[in-house]
């Protein structure tokens, strides 16, 4: 499943550019601890998370992610959605907690 | 990073890829500050360098533009009520200082330090490492080149040596405790 159907699915809230690359989704991972999520989140993931400070967008560019889904109605500041677009990272917001995410995306695709 | 100890290995790291011939690091538990600092005698860093060094896309690395060492402690620190200061000079070195409030319940415990110093060690044996650990009123220093006088021509990283210095460190900051 691309990036884009599984968004309009699910009913997230894209916060970057809406031209963006759209790319298969492989898989998903949970998690805040940026460090660990480096090393542990596959390229193609739809990655949840509710960080939100410029540092993402890094760890997001670096492990290659489908896309950022924040969880919990977390809100970036304007440069981190500037630096998303400048660097092709998708970012999207929904209010629903990343248990609830998790389990969503792994029933739309499947794995 | 999951334990402190991780960052200050990442930023040891960053002192010997600048050629520190020296380092000095510093664990300080203090009233309800937390704090610990890595100094070192590198080529340190431009002005310019410096302004930018806590953005995550600046990086020295050529294979790829990114580095989160920097700024993945900052956001450590800041989320516990802490701060990261960095001072540079080129060619004299750099000194940064992580602080986080002891007490806050997203500071990550140190870890295992011990094992750190003995990772570095083990690869950089010939440099000049210095450890200290404060706790309180009481202070622990571990330095490599009082082990180096002793053991004459020895070198730090013989197992031996290696497992000595690993114990000597765990057991000074346990009687710390």
């Amino acid at each position: 499943m691309k990036v884009k159907q599984l968004a309009q699915t699910l009913n997230f809230e894209l916060l970057t550019r809406e031209d963006y690359q759209d790319c298969d989704v492989t898989g998903g991972y949970c998690g805040d601890l940026l460090s660990w999520v480096m090393g542990n989140a596959s390229a193609g993931n739809v990655w949840i998370t509710m960080m939100s400070n410029v540092n993402i967008v890094a760890v997001a560019s670096l492990t290659e992610v489908a896309c950022i889904l924040l969880s919990e109605d977390t809100l970036p500041q304007q440069e981190v959605i500037d630096k998303a677009n400048e660097q092709g990272i998708v970012i999207f917001r929904s209010s629903k907690t990343s248990y609830q995410l998790a389990a969503e995306v792994f029933q739309a695709i499947g794995k | 990073m999951k334990e402190l100890s991780l960052h200050i290995l990442d930023m040891i790291q960053n002192s010997l890829e600048a050629d520190a011939t020296r380092v000095e690091i510093r664990v300080e538990e203090r009233d309800d500050v937390f704090r610990f600092s890595v100094k070192d005698n590198g080529c340190g860093m431009s002005e310019e360098f410096l302004k930018k060094v806590r953005d995550p896309f600046t990086t020295t690395r050529t294979t790829r533009k990114i580095g989160l060492g920097i700024p993945l402690l900052e956001a450590a620190a800041v989320q516990c009520n802490g701060k990261l200061e960095i001072s540079s000079s080129v060619g004299i070195g750099t000194e940064l200082t992580a602080s986080f409030q002891n007490s806050h319940i997203d500071r990550a415990p140190l870890g295992d330090i011990a094992q750190t110093m003995v990772t570095v060690i083990s690869g950089h044996p010939q440099v000049a490492f210095l450890y200290t650990y404060c706790w309180g009123e009481k202070t622990f220093v571990f330095s490599t080149e009082k082990v180096r006088t002793i053991l004459q021509d020895v070198p730090l990283n013989t197992p031996e040596v290696l497992r000595w210095i690993g114990e000597y460190l765990k057991q000074g900051m346990e009687e710390e405790k």
